[in-house]
């Protein structure tokens, strides 16, 4: 009842003109940066934070989550499209979201994608306002040990992402866990992979990664096989409606994506990415069709795109109930709100529950805002797939290049761009899989720092791992994961 | 080296370093005014300490009406600072372009991670200072410094986690804190985190047995209800606000002071007309009621240094640092 009442309060703020604008406001304009590639959440909302100042604190806050919120949803659109993620959180839509696309259904790819992050940011919502203050607790009690032990169980899934040859599989993801681990290493301060530049200092930024490898080598791909465009016959938008039993097929997935990306959340460090990888190798081994993911299954695109949702939820948790950033994103809206003379933390609930309650309402109406807005925009977007193929691959090519160089200023990761083009195009030629070179790109260099972080707290003892109860199961289900299909193989064999 | 090379070629216009800071008195400095709008650059993505200073200054600038032309705040991340202090450095005698700076100006060369350190460009003003502080738990038995201090004497492997990577500013601060009480700089089992908040939440899920970090962003934390408790700010004396209550590392007997001074530096050889324009610009932002209250707000403390004093000090804690730089084994070549 509390929490009724509390809500209520909450939408009393979010409900006043000037915050309903705020919201629209904020979410439009987060659909739009996270259809760019490139232009990610981080720097747009750096970029408001001079927009919010001299505003009512909850006001601030509701207008920077809300573009927040909206890149995450509007990211989908490219990775479907084409190809090219908009925001790291919607790399794994991509998987399944683009072929739709190629044949024919992008437009229900869209639609699911739309309702997905609808019902995944709506969930989370509800489990932020009911348990947020509980889960300060959940968000802390991850060390360095359990985040070692959920990166394992994380990259278990490269056996379930990598189809046709594990060995493959396993290669790109040696490949992606080097790559991750680029750069000035935090423990030791000691430059690994830097080939003596500067430029490689910090590593490579993932979005370039990603779109070299999905969004340029797909190009490169195309123009290869030459002017075919079979597959991709003209107006092949489709319709934009659910049967009953597809929506019977994503309904589970959603609802399971939408609590697994809600807790990846509110672990401070995991965040969308990680979440809509895990939902998506998640569903992909409990779907009796797993072997069709990867190749346009709707639950594909309906696991991620909820996941990365809720998990953009959940990292307010940390955030307004402990004062400690999750992300790079929630680690600007805490510097505005600071600015705002808001400091978040425990004491954050009592002192400023405005802010709190006005938030947290203003994210349901900002879901519904993103529905509404997202849904009659679909045929429109998806025209862009009428486009005749040579200025559509062009366009992808500037979208790409725009992206990476919006990002960093720098023609060095360009280049950098370039070459994950061509190592994509190779790995393509070569049927090597790209989503576990991602997952493990993604996963590598958080596993790797917090082992030996682990270790270093330990004094080099390795049973730190299993004396930790939450690190010990997560290693348990780690090898359960990988184990049990090969039991199940060799049973089903003897049976025959 | 850079800075010498382009001396030369400058030498006809500009006076050399030493000597434009020596001689940048009030004559030159009406007569120089920006003809351009101003490159303010944050070494950094946004979000951190150099972003947050580079947008801070330049909205109240522009909000204050202080300046005809306007200061942009660009984003160049990389390599801890490298990157941009490389494209910077290129830019000799630009009076239009300024960047964020702060002890990693000198920590980042001195592990050999940079070409460029404080004397390849022109320092303009100190601006602002923040300061350490180490936390524990509430539920943690040390109840002082000097507790925790033995502690770690008998428990080498006593973790103390911190926000950066080792050799950088909470590393250094740690490892001076330590030795300042009579343990060796080396000894601290120091485990680094990825940001100032990733630490702290180690420590309230108790996987770390105490933080340090800066005093401004821990400020939020302490309090009522809250989980962490504060032995010790590095201030010379007691913090405001929430931090009333610290006390000082010295009030604990143990005589150590660690700024984590912010400031505006230009390219190298900044004429020192531009300088001195700077200089003024920057002190009389400092003065402005949306500065005190901006500062207020992010917990800065003004520790304002003009161009001259600034170059001094800077090469007084890059003393500092390599000593205890030193005694880590973490001279860079």
């Amino acid at each position: 009842m509390e929490a009724f009442n509390n809500l209520m309060y909450g939408f009393s703020i979010a409900l006043e003109p000037i915050n309903i604008l705020y919201v629209f406001a904020g979410v439009f304009a987060g659909t739009i940066i996270g259809m760019l590639p490139g232009l990610g959440p981080i720097s747009a909302l750096a970029l408001m934070i001079p927009l919010t100042f001299g505003m009512e604190p909850s006001s601030g806050l509701i207008l920077m989550a809300g573009v927040y919120y909206g890149a995450i949803f509007g990211g989908s659109t490219s990775s479907i499209l084409l190809n090219a993620p908009g925001v790291a959180g919607t790399v794994a839509t991509s998987f399944d979201g683009y072929p739709m696309a190629k044949q024919g259904m992008a437009g229900k790819a869209l639609a699911i994608a739309a309702y997905a992050s609808f019902i995944g940011g709506t969930v989370s919502i509800i489990f932020l306002m009911m348990v947020a203050p509980l889960l300060g607790r959940v968000a802390v009690s991850f060390g360095p040990a359990e985040y070692f032990s959920l990166m394992v169980l994380g990259l278990t899934a490269v056996v379930s992402l990598s189809d046709k040859s594990l060995v493959k599989g396993l290669i790109a993801a040696v490949v992606g866990v080097m790559i991750s681990i680029m750069g000035i290493d935090l423990q030791t301060g000691t430059e690994r992979f830097t080939f003596g530049t500067v430029h490689l200092l910090d590593g490579i930024e993932f979005l370039v990664v990603a779109l070299g490898i999905f969004a340029l080598a797909e190009v490169f791909y195309m123009l290869l096989k030459g002017g075919g465009g079979k597959e991709q016959p003209r107006n092949a938008i489709g319709s934009l409606k659910l049967s009953k039993q597809e929506i019977k097929q994503i309904a589970p997935p959603i609802g399971r994506s939408s609590i697994l990306g809600f807790f990846t959340g509110v672990l401070p460090g995991a965040g969308a990415t990680i979440g809509s990888f895990l939902g998506y190798s998640m569903e992909k081994r409990l779907a009796k069709d797993g072997d069709t993911f990867g190749k346009g299954n709707i639950k594909g695109v309906a696991a991620p795109e909820s996941a990365n949702n809720a998990a953009c939820t959940g990292s307010f948790v940390p955030l307004l109930t402990l004062g400690v950033p999750g992300s790079g994103s929630t680690a600007v809206l805490l510097g505005a709100l600071l600015v705002m003379g808001v400091s978040p933390g425990p004491a954050m609930l009592v002192d400023r529950p405005d802010v709190f309650w006005g938030v947290v309402a203003s994210m349901y109406l900002g879901n519904i805002f993103l529905l509404v807005l997202n849904l009659p925009l679909i045929p429109l977007i998806a025209k862009i797939l009428d486009l005749p193929r040579p200025l559509l691959l062009s366009l992808i090519l500037i979208f790409c290049m725009i992206g990476v160089y919006g990002m960093s200023f720098s023609v060095f990761d360009l280049l950098l761009l370039l070459g994950f083009g061509l190592l994509g195009l190779g790995m393509r030629l070569f049927g090597f899989p790209a989503a576990p070179l991602i997952l493990a790109l993604i996963l590598g260099d958080i596993m790797e720092e917090s082992m030996r972080r682990a270790l270093q707290i330990s004094g080099g003892d390795w049973s730190i791992f299993i004396d930790k109860p939450i690190s010990m199961w997560l290693l348990i289900i780690a090898a359960l994961s990988l184990t049990l299909p090969l039991i199940k193989r060799v049973m089903a064999r003897r049976s025959v | 080296m850079t800075a010498k090379q382009h001396l030369t070629r400058f030498s006809a216009i500009v006076l050399p370093l030493a000597a434009v800071v020596g001689m940048s008195s009030a004559a030159q400095a009406d007569e120089w005014t920006p003809t351009r709008n101003i490159e303010f650059i944050a070494p950094a993505n946004p979000g951190g300490g150099w972003d947050t200073l580079v947008r801070t200054t330049s909205r109240v600038i522009q909000e204050e009406g202080l300046a005809e032309r306007s200061f942009g705040a660009i984003n160049v991340p990389g390599g801890g600072g490298a990157v941009a202090w490389a494209q910077i450095a290129r830019d000799s005698g630009n009076p239009h372009k300024l960047f964020a700076t702060s002890p990693p100006i000198i920590l980042v060369p001195l592990a050999g991670a940079s070409r460029y350190d404080h004397t390849s460009f022109t320092p303009i003003a100190r601006l602002i200072t923040d300061y350490s502080i180490v936390l524990v738990r509430n539920d943690s038995p040390y109840e002082d410094l000097p507790s925790l201090i033995e502690a770690m004497e008998q428990n080498p492997q006593l973790s103390v986690g911190g926000g950066s990577a080792p050799g950088s500013m909470d590393h250094i601060s740690m490892a001076g804190l330590a030795a300042a009480a009579g343990l060796n700089a080396s000894d601290v089992n120091y485990i680094p985190f990825s940001g100032g908040g990733e630490a702290m939440t180690s420590l309230m899920g108790g996987h770390v047995e105490a933080v340090i970090t800066g005093a401004g962003e821990a400020s939020g934390q302490l309090g009522e209800n809250s989980q962490i408790r504060a032995l010790g700010v590095s201030a010379p004396e007691r913090l405001g606000g929430a931090l009333a209550e610290v006390p000082t590392y010295q009030e604990q007997d143990i005589d150590y002071t660690f700024d984590i001074w912010r400031g505006v530096m230009g390219t190298p050889d900044m004429p020192a007309e531009a300088v001195a324009y700077y200089e003024d610009l920057f002190a009389q932002m400092l003065e402005t009621d949306g500065w005190q209250q901006a500062r207020e707000q992010l917990g800065w403390i003004d520790a304002y240094q003009d161009s001259e004093e600034f170059g001094a000090f800077l090469d007084e804690q890059k003393e500092q640092f390599s000593t205890i730089l030193g005694d880590l084994g973490l001279l860079g070549e």
